[in-house]
């Protein structure tokens, strides 16, 4: 009975002692920004996939310097910078507007405006 | 009208098609490979060997810096051609990476030392620092700059079509 009791005691409490945050932090609002931005940026190591959803060594040490840089009061944009000057710019879920992605950016625009203009200068037959 | 709109099809189509064809073609494309020009990041990390501590000063000069851990396949594989460009007096300077020190000297007593010296970067902080995503990586520095990364094993092919022509542009290791 005891035995049982220990048992059933213990698979009930045994998420309590597990539940434990993994990373500290100084205040809610630095773990509100540290959990947005590991889910705007890329495991460099994954084909695709966030910080947030990977386990591999590499995300695990970019989650610990993304911490120690809010630490450091650095700036999201400052902190995505860092990451970018490392890993590159594919990091980034959402690319920054620079000269490699103009392209990416106005292409659609652009496409759509002369769809737009075929479409209202057309003959009408 | 209609020919401007024939022409923006046609052209659009021939855009994507030589885009793509070139794309493909390109044989010399490695993704691995990376040719910005940065900084070399300063650290304070041990010797593998010993209690020694290298800095930036100690990487003064022109030198490989090769990824490595006793864990990782593929610098297994890729030892073999290091030990080869050690005998051709490239200087490797081997970075070990997220390892334990006894794994890592059991495995160069076993397979043999191709590096000048040993950096233990048991945190893997000065390959954060340096971009790393994981074991074997190697990188061109020339006077406290890196010139090229490369992402992945380097053997014959990857010597010769990455290092080779920025080792012959910038004139260094007396490389023929």
């Amino acid at each position: 009975m005891l035995i049982k009791f220990f048992l059933i005691s213990s698979i009930i409490f045994s998420n309590f002692t597990i539940s434990e945050s993994l990373y500290k932090f100084d205040s809610a609002e630095d773990e509100k920004r540290f959990y947005s931005l590991i889910k705007e940026i890329r495991c460099p190591k994954c084909t695709s996939g966030s910080l947030a959803s990977s386990n591999a060594p590499v995300s695990e040490d970019i989650k610990s310097k993304i911490i120690e840089l809010i630490k450091e009061g650095k700036s999201d944009q400052e902190i995505k910078e860092f990451l970018s000057d490392r890993f590159g710019n594919q990091v980034l879920y959402n690319p920054g507007l620079n000269k490699d992605t103009y392209f990416l950016w106005f292409a659609p625009v652009l496409f759509l405006i002369l769809v737009l203009l075929t479409f209202f200068f057309r003959k009408k037959t | 009208m209609t020919i401007f709109i024939r022409l923006i099809i046609i052209s659009t189509a021939l855009f994507f098609f030589s885009f793509f064809y070139l794309y493909i073609n390109d044989d010399k494309y490695y993704p691995g490979a990376d040719f910005t020009i940065s900084e070399m990041p300063n650290f304070k990390l041990k010797d593998l060997y010993s209690e020694r501590l290298f800095n930036i000063k100690d990487l003064e000069g022109t030198y490989l810096i090769n990824v490595w851990a006793s864990w990782c396949i593929t610098c297994r594989v890729e030892h073999n051609f290091l030990t080869k460009l050690d005998s051709k007096n490239i200087p490797i300077i081997g970075l070990n990476y997220k390892d334990e020190k006894k794994d890592a000297i059991n495995w160069i007593n076993r397979f043999g030392d191709p590096y000048k010296f040993i950096i233990h970067d048991y945190k893997g902080e000065l390959a954060l620092d340096l971009g790393v995503t994981g074991a074997p990586e190697t990188f061109l520095l020339n006077d406290g700059k890196i010139i090229a990364h490369y992402r992945g094993e380097v053997n014959e092919m990857i010597w010769d079509d990455v290092f080779k022509p920025i080792i012959k542009k910038e004139n260094l290791f007396n490389v023929n």
